[in-house]
């Protein structure tokens, strides 16, 4: 247990209070590894290929934006990054770990532990107040009550939502309960936080705000993914994976833009797409 | 986690109160009718141990079967048979008499009011309650010197003499064709509560008077049966067979011609009777029981529909199948334990209501409520089964993508 056993660990998995050998066995520097993955979703009147064999690696600590247009698949990669869903064919390997050999309670607890998920439509429970979502990740880790509490104060003072701890979601305006659900998101110090388009249902300062959040929490260590169609959102990473109907088009690195930056003209966008579809070339 | 998962569940049942109120009606009218029944039940079962506690439950009658065919002369006691068996058995019976009764039409001044007599023996009161207000009761003197002295309520009283202390005052009543004049001796005030009133018939306009057995008898003196009192419950049993065996041989019959009814039997048959009915409305209570269960399935099993989005964001978070499981089990448990408690009130209620009506103490066991309210959140647990395995068996990312 990497950082288990100390605060309010009561109950544990497996075994002589230890979690099962998935869960601790290696620190993998490849974070994630996809290798010829594919997806493909049956609906029974017809099967659409929702990925087509895939290879990916992303090492811990990247910071990383996923780009492509509507229907290009990139929902269908996070989900399975998240575990929520399985590749049809192929293997999605967390940290050393083969995740399509999983039983659900197995996978529960993947996403529990190692992964922050962060959608776009938020997915605060309603008539909760902010303080329980936030704690809820660490109810399903048993965590004791006490530290629950007291580390939710935290995560929710951290994203600037400390006066709001009580709030419920229907109080609160959009970019703050995207915020609180970045908060539950790291409840668990989970080593991978995955984004799939947080900012698309928020104003453009709230965005700002949001991405410099994630900035600050891949300078801290944590790997993050985030998916979005929007280059100034994707200006914040350090590396930019374009999707095009189920395939990686291009796959390059970013200077990220820093923290508190003016914001960029047109032109300056453009000319840096111009620049990056360049790189897509080579 | 379980005070967790109660937090949740109260919250989901607050959410929409009317719904779980509607949800729970089953249960409320099924616990509630258990309740009562079960209640009033234990209260007439009180009241039969009170009223048999009052008259004496080691009271017992023996006579030669009413089932015998041939009668024989010799069936009948008399008054030697009768002191030969109070010889016999001594200390082991505290009081005997030949259960003598008539009715006479009593008449002072220009007052007549018909009459209940009862023979006795002067240590009646020493098995019987007899709250004495006035003069004196009957006394050795007057049973052995067959004298026609009577001791009434004061209801009699006031009927026959327009005043309760009747004391001194005499009637003429004619009993067994011999016309006589009866006085007063003793005046006694009869309380009875609602439920004696009821069974023992309480009386209003006619009269009741005690007077020493050995006028009732004399003098005929065929006595149909004899009736007494032992000396405590736990050595009844052996007595009362003693005595069936005894009477069995003087009159020259098998014993099981032999009749004895004790008051013990009697409370025995009551109870007996109370806990078939009980058994009986408690079936049908258990049938509306059965329908708030399906009531309590139904509402979760829409509630699941209406909450995969939530079971979904639970389950991305890490929620295992167990968590959610739990999850909405608790909450129709403690749906049903809801309706368990507002049933118990309801019936409990109306029970306690009824008695402050009718004037009788009541009895709501705490154990049978623990066990009702126990009960209906089982019923909770059991129809909660299928809609929170339902629940927990959901797909993430189906869950999720629920509109
Ligand atoms: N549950 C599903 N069933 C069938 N097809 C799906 C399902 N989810 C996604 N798809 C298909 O897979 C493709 C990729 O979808 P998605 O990953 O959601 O795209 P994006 O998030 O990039 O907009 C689309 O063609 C979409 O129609
Ligand atoms: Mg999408």
């Amino acid at each position: 247990m990497r950082q288990g056993k100390q605060n309010g660990e009561r109950r544990s998995f497996g075994r002589k209070g230890q979690l099962p050998d998935y869960m601790t066995e290696n620190i993998c520097e490849d974070l994630i590894r996809l290798e010829d993955m594919v997806k493909i979703y049956d609906t029974g009147v017809l099967k659409v290929l929702g990925l087509k064999r895939i290879n990916l690696t992303i090492h811990r600590g990247e910071f990383v934006a996923i780009m492509g247009q509507s229907g290009s698949g990139k929902s269908t990669l996070m989900n399975i990054l998240g575990c929520l869903d399985r590749p049809t064919i192929g293997h999605y390997y967390l940290d050393g770990v083969d995740v399509a050999a999983m039983n659900p309670d197995q996978l529960s607890l993947i996403r529990n532990r190692k992964i922050g998920f962060v959608f776009q439509s938020f997915n605060l429970i309603s008539r909760t107040s902010a303080l329980k979502n936030v704690e809820l990740p660490m109810t399903y880790a048993r965590k004791s009550k006490k530290f629950r509490e007291e580390r939710a104060r935290v995560l929710l003072e951290r994203v600037g939502l400390g006066k709001r701890a009580d709030h419920m979601p229907n109080e609160l305006s959009g970019g703050q309960r995207q915020r609180v659900a970045i908060a539950r998101a790291l409840a668990n110090e989970p080593p991978l936080l995955l984004a799939d388009e947080p900012t698309g249902n928020l104003d453009t300062a709230a965005s700002v705000e949001i991405m410099e959040l994630f900035s600050q929490l891949h300078k801290e260590g944590t790997t993050v993914v985030v998916v979005t169609h929007e280059e100034e959102i994707a200006a914040f990473t350090e590396r930019i994976i374009r999707f095009r109907d189920g395939q990686i088009v291009s796959d390059c690195p970013n200077v990220p833009r820093e923290c508190g930056e003016e914001r960029k003209t047109d032109a300056s966008v453009k000319a840096e797409a111009a620049q990056k579809g360049d790189e897509a070339l080579c | 986690m379980l005070i967790e998962n109660m937090k949740m569940a109260f919250s989901a049942i607050q959410a929409s109160k009317m719904r779980s109120f509607l949800t729970m009606l089953g249960i409320i009218i099924g616990i509630g009718s258990v309740i009562s029944i079960v209640s009033i039940g234990d209260t007439m079962r009180g009241l039969f141990a009170d009223l048999y506690g009052k008259i004496g439950i080691t009271q017992a009658y023996v006579a030669i079967g009413y089932w015998v065919d041939e009668r024989r002369q010799s069936d009948y006691f008399n008054l030697e048979e009768m002191e030969r068996i109070k010889e016999i058995f001594g200390d082991e019976i505290t009081y005997m008499d030949c259960d003598s009764q008539t009715s006479a039409d009593a008449s002072c001044a220009r007052t007549t009011v018909k009459f209940n007599f009862t023979g006795i023996d002067y240590n009646y009161n020493e098995v019987q309650p007899i709250n004495l207000i006035y003069g004196r009761f009957l006394n050795e003197g007057d049973v052995l010197g067959r004298r026609k002295n009577v001791v009434m309520d004061t209801v009699s009283a006031v009927n026959l003499f327009g005043e309760e202390n009747a004391v001194g005052k005499s009637f003429r009543t004619t009993i067994y064709g011999t016309t006589d004049e009866y006085t007063v001796v003793g005046v006694y005030q009869k309380d009875m509560d609602p439920f004696e009133a009821m069974m023992m018939g309480a009386n209003t306009e006619g009269g009741e008077a005690f007077l020493p057995y050995t006028i009732l008898t004399w003098p005929n003196d065929m006595i149909y049966d004899l009736r007494f009192f032992c000396r405590s419950e736990e050595t009844m049993d052996e007595l009362c067979a003693n005595i069936k065996n005894y009477v069995a041989r003087i009159k020259d019959r098998r014993p099981e011609e032999i009749q004895l009814i004790t008051a013990r039997d009697q409370m025995g048959q009551w109870n007996g009777m109370l806990g078939g009915v009980s058994t009986a409305v408690g079936g049908i209570a258990a049938i509306s029981l059965l329908v708030g269960g399906i009531g309590i399935m139904n509402i979760m099993l829409v509630s699941v529909t209406e909450r995969t989005r939530e079971i979904g964001i639970r389950k991305s978070l890490g929620a295992r199948t167990r968590d959610i499981l739990v999850q909405f089990l608790t909450e129709s448990a403690l749906l049903s334990a809801c309706g368990g408690i507002l049933g118990t009130l309801l019936g409990g209620g109306l029970v306690m209501a009824g008695g402050l009506l009718m004037g009788i103490p009541t009895v709501v066991r705490p154990g049978v409520v623990m066990l009702a309210v126990g009960f209906s959140a089982l019923v909770g647990v059991f129809f909660g089964m299928y809609p929170a395995s339902k629940a927990a068996k959901k797909d993430p990312i189906e869950a999720l993508r629920y509109e």
